[in-house]
């Protein structure tokens, strides 16, 4: 039961990670605006929320896969030196 | 509220899901075993041969059960159609990956088509909910997340389908919250097809649990999780369903992220588990074998295969504790 509890813990911050990065997405990426009027310039501006957008998801799954194996690595040398 | 005539159709459905799953597992059992179509149990020191492709006892509760309710609660017609017409291909990619297996590449593509019924029928609403967020519109957007949907929850099932009944113990779960979830929100129709999905994966779980006297093949696996992608886009919790299957969805972005790309498990061939002699399990430490769910279970020690499965279904109790959040946190009511 106690080797669930780091899991348990990624589980949480995977939820929070997913609320959070939806919420940036929605009200910080998909609301820049330049006030740009050509339609060259709001491409530009679209492609320009989609890339924070992507950034934004990018670091929250960089940041899930980084933790997950943080605490792998580390109870798999736990193992290894209590053997 | 309630009414008894909804609770009655709801009933209808899960016990002729559970009680023609219940009869026709061994029956399907006893003839792969005769056809030869049967499967090594990796995760036992005596490797016997388990049938294979049993989980053709799920689509056929779930087709019985989809009929029969569909005769009871005639209005259902195009939401069940979309269901069982997702679920019968996705089951179809399934049964012919077992008997030709297909690349890594090709399943997912081949699965994202099932969702196709649900686009034609138009039976979805683009306007899912987003906790913090509230509804918004997805109009343009929406058919196309339900073929990645559809290809993600298909296939995250059925990459958690690697122990003696840690897909039906999972699914179980999963669809029970779900069920509750939809009662709640007063989805009827959809919560009659979710419970039917609960009662079938029960069913199964019977058979499948360790020592487990049958495998699901992908037939099995498939069909359940387009059945949950289904659930989530006909009800309108498609959030709640991601929260749901978070150890599903992290068991295939560990596997992926891991190898650096899609992969068969036949493929690899640093396996991310080994068999100890003592019958236990315990976590490989090669660099590049996969991470998987079961892998980082095992990393603190070894335990036996049944105690592996618990602990995934212990995870995806959690994850439907945090499912429930969601919902409340979503249409912001507090819990």
């Amino acid at each position: 039961m106690s080797r669930l509890w780091s899991l348990a813990a990624i589980e949480v911050f995977v939820w929070l990670g997913l609320l959070l990065s939806t919420f940036l997405v929605s009200k910080v990426a998909f609301t820049i605006e330049f006030g740009f009027t050509t339609i060259v310039e709001r491409i530009a501006t679209q492609i320009v929320r989609a890339v924070v957008a992507g950034v934004i998801v990018f670091v929250w799954l960089f940041a899930w896969k980084k933790l997950t194996n943080l605490y792998f690595w580390r109870a798999i040398g736990r193992r290894k030196a209590s053997a | 509220m309630l009414d008894s005539a909804q609770l009655t159709g709801i009933a209808f459905f899960a016990s002729i899901a559970f009680v023609t799953t219940l009869i026709s597992t061994p029956i399907i059992a006893k003839m792969m075993r005769r056809r030869g179509i049967t499967g090594k149990d990796v995760h036992k020191i005596s490797k016997i041969e388990i049938p294979e492709m049993c989980g053709l006892a799920i689509l056929l509760g779930l087709t019985l059960g989809s009929l029969a309710y569909v005769v009871a609660v005639p209005s259902s017609g195009n939401a069940i159609t979309a269901f069982l017409a997702t679920v019968l291909i996705a089951g179809a990619i399934g049964f012919f990956d077992d008997l030709r297996p297909l690349s890594a590449r090709v399943k997912p593509l081949l699965t994202a088509f099932a969702a196709l019924p649900i686009i034609f029928l138009h039976a979805y609403s683009p306007y899912p909910t987003i906790p913090l967020l509230g509804t918004v519109r997805l109009t343009i957007v929406y058919p196309f997340l339900i073929l990645i949907a559809i290809a993600v929850t298909s296939n995250s099932v059925n990459m958690m389908d690697v122990m003696n009944g840690s897909m039906p113990g999972t699914v179980s779960i999963t669809s029970a919250t779900i069920t509750v979830v939809l009662l709640i929100s007063g989805e009827m129709q959809i919560a009659a097809i979710s419970a039917g999905v609960l009662a079938a994966s029960l069913a199964f779980f019977y058979y499948n649990r360790f020592p487990a006297k049958v495998f699901s093949g992908d037939t099995g696996s498939l069909a359940v999780g387009a059945a949950l992608g289904a659930i989530a886009i006909l009800g309108k919790v498609e959030t709640v369903m991601v929260v749901a299957l978070i150890p599903q969805i992290m068991n295939a972005f560990y596997g992926l992220s891991s190898v650096g790309r899609l992969y068969e498990r036949r493929e690899i061939q640093q396996r991310p588990t080994r068999l100890l002699s003592d019958g236990t399990l315990e976590a490989s430490d090669e660099k590049h074998a996969p991470v998987t769910l079961a892998r980082l279970i095992l990393a603190a020690g070894p335990a036996t295969e049944g105690g592996v499965v618990r602990s995934m279904m212990i995870l995806t109790a959690v994850s439907s504790t945090l499912a429930f959040l969601t919902y409340w946190i979503g249409v912001g009511i507090k819990p």
